[in-house]
């Protein structure tokens, strides 16, 4: 478990509505790398499923991602994929949006807590 | 239904309207009317402007042009896939070639952030509408005189306060200043020097209608605390703007109604979707916090 | 189960040996099961501070919209002029390690300062104080999202960890402790037949003696008695010894 450390993990990775992305590169995330990577993704009414789990698993696969945003109701599209990471690093983290107020019931880790506690 | 919707049908109602008004218009109504329209221009090329700077393919951004800006030779300025390219495209093909040769050169796209050549650009802009307005003689002069001299003044304003703690140095900034207004040319000289608020509002003490509009406002309340309750200097600036909005339509015989009418139209939509926003983000305590037009 | 032992020889060295490595088992078991409570104590903590932490995101990041919808209220719409200004992050976080009962524990920190992102001159001429303020806000909620990570890896990595500590107090308690019990066991049986087999030669050897002895006499007739009684002697004793356990191999 030790040798697996976020040691050289910097970046923030967001996938969401153009409202969350904005809001959240306005906080100074985003990042684009030398190969034209960005960081960031945003999800409108004509990205596909596919498309989102691609960049997810892209995201998770990246050695400088630390911290993976995601707005609730996309993690929605990607739930099986989701449910089924469990790797510490990068983190993923479920994040309300404007449009859809946080719900705990559906969040991947919440749900493992009340698992655990038998709740 | 998401507020984004709401205000896209809006908008769309608002657009369709000037339009028709636009069709059905002739000379010199209709040259004011596209006066007007070259300010969302303005917004569209400087977006397309950023896509091309950043290797997009710019005929996606035509969704999100403003729909009041779109000339008909636009879709031509996707075809350009360098600045330089598009630098030529806008000369020839864009009713803003007068303004982009007057302050531009193609290596200023380049070099030059994109919020200084918008700003640019409009300063340009309202100086141009301002000698059209005064060449259709009284009373369309005077009204829209007003109009254009509060907005240069706020964008005076504006632009020094936005402009404290950042990379525009005060020589850029005198620059940005639009060539009219009430607070022209010695305000702005002052306004170019000053470093912060207190000195901004010293400046603004002398002009009577900003002296009022200070009165109450706390400056610096603006920029800290998230969404207090106290009206920022941008709310004054609108409840301004309306106001001289709403006394040009008690004139008569003048084209600046149509500018007031489109102005306050875009408030009532601002407005709209403002509470929208407040009742679906469960902010009822600050649905108030509109500027009300009457 | 019960019959699974180690393969060892039978000797009271390796009895010591084994003595000593139920002890070392004994002790590393309540050790671990010291740590895997400390570490469960900590897990639930953590567990209660991310459910904290989630609602207060949900205020948190509604604010932060909200900011938004005022910026787009003076300045309009300005998501795509931001999205192309990303450059470099000028938000980014470092990894700091924390220790709890051995176990490297994550925690994301804020790192890189938030100036110089290039968004200051972002609504210069209409909204730049609405956008500097929503993106101080935002800043603030994307801290509070960072402390919420750290929180959440913690809690995978602990949960990982309880598993694995967990299983192994269980396998010392279930298989390593009985099996070492059994070992001693057996070495202590081997080593009580070995007793008994040393007994019964030396006997032999007494009565071997003492029939030479009563040889060199000459009388064949006592001779032939004590032979007789001392075989039938020692069988009766043999039987009557067969009242201990059973030996088991």
């Amino acid at each position: 478990m030790s040798q697996n450390t976020g040691k050289g993990r910097t970046l923030i990775a967001a996938i969401g509505d153009e409202d969350t992305i904005t809001g959240l590169l306005l906080a100074g995330i985003g990042d684009i790398d030398a190969h034209q990577r960005a960081n960031f993704m945003v999800v409108t009414s004509k990205t596909t499923q596919e498309q989102i789990e691609e960049t997810f698993t892209s995201f998770t696969q990246r050695k400088d991602i630390a911290i993976i945003l995601i707005n609730q109701h996309i993690a929605e599209y990607i739930r099986g994929i989701l449910d089924e990471y469990s790797a510490a690093f990068p983190t993923v983290l479920e994040i309300p949006s404007k449009d859809h107020p946080y719900d705990p019931s559906k969040d991947s880790v919440l749900k493992r807590v009340q698992l655990l506690f038998g709740e | 239904m998401s507020t984004s919707t709401l205000s896209a049908r809006c908008t769309d109602a608002l657009v369709q309207e000037f339009q028709f008004l636009q069709q059905n218009s002739a000379e010199p109504i209709s040259k004011f009317l596209d006066y007007i329209t070259y300010g969302y221009m303005i917004d569209n090329v400087i977006l397309l402007i950023t896509g091309t700077l950043h290797e997009r393919d710019t005929h996606d951004l035509l969704d999100k042009c403003h729909p009041l800006g779109f000339f008909d030779t636009m879709p031509a300025l996707c075809v350009a896939t360098t600045v330089q390219e598009l630098y030529n495209t806008v000369m020839v093909d864009s009713p803003l070639a007068g303004y982009f040769r007057e302050c531009l050169s193609a290596e200023d796209l380049n070099e030059l952030n994109i919020e200084i050549i918008r700003n640019t650009l409009y300063k340009a802009y309202l100086e141009d509408f301002n000698r059209y307005c005064e060449t259709l003689g009284d009373p369309t002069a005077s009204v829209m005189g007003e109009v254009l001299k509060f907005e240069a003044d706020r964008r005076t304003v504006n632009i020094t306060i936005n402009s404290f703690g950042t990379e525009l140095s005060k020589e850029e900034r005198a620059k940005l200043y639009p060539r009219l207004g009430n607070m022209y040319p010695e305000a702005q000289t002052k306004l170019a020097r000053v470093d912060d608020m207190d000195q901004v509002k010293a400046v603004l003490e002398q002009y009577s209608e900003y002296r009022m509009m200070l009165a109450g406002v706390n400056l610096n309340a603006s920029s800290g605390g998230a969404g207090g309750n106290d009206l920022s200097l941008e709310d004054r600036f609108f409840a301004r703007e309306v106001q001289l909005n709403k006394e040009s339509f008690e004139q008569q015989f003048h084209y600046g109604v149509f500018y007031s009418w489109l102005r306050l139209k875009e408030q009532e939509i601002r407005n709209i979707v403002w509470i929208a926003e407040c009742i679906s983000q469960q902010q009822k305590d600050k649905v108030g916090n509109y500027t009300a037009i009457y | 189960m019960a019959a699974v032992r180690d393969n060892v020889f039978p000797t009271r060295m390796n009895l010591t040996v084994t003595k000593m490595r139920l002890k070392g088992a004994q002790t590393g078991h309540s050790l671990l099961k010291r740590k895997s409570e400390a570490l469960t104590t900590r897990f639930r903590a953590i567990v209660r501070k991310i459910e904290e932490a989630k609602l207060k995101m949900g205020k948190v990041l509604q604010t932060a919209s909200f900011s938004l919808a005022e910026v787009a209220y003076i300045a309009g719409d300005i998501s795509y002029q931001v999205r192309e200004s990303a450059k470099r992050a000028s938000f980014t976080v470092a990894a700091k390690q924390e220790n709890v009962s051995g176990v490297f524990l994550p925690a994301f920190e804020r790192a890189g300062d938030a100036q110089g992102s290039g968004f200051e001159l972002t609504g210069l001429g209409r909204g730049g104080q609405q956008i500097q303020k929503a993106r101080a806000v935002y800043v603030k909620a994307v801290e509070t999202l960072v402390e919420l990570a750290s929180l959440q890896t913690a809690f995978v990595i602990l949960d990982e960890v309880i598993k694995l500590t967990n299983r192994r107090v269980n396998a010392i308690e279930y298989v390593i402790i009985p099996r070492i019990e059994n070992t001693i066991a057996y070495i202590n049986s081997e080593l009580d037949e070995q007793d008994r087999e040393e007994f019964y030669r030396l006997k032999m050897i007494q009565s071997k003696k003492k029939a030479r002895a009563a040889d060199a006499t000459g009388d064949r007739a006592e001779l032939q008695a004590i032979q007789d009684g001392e075989l039938h002697g020692a069988g009766r004793n043999l039987l009557a010894e067969q009242v201990d356990d059973d030996i088991i191999f």
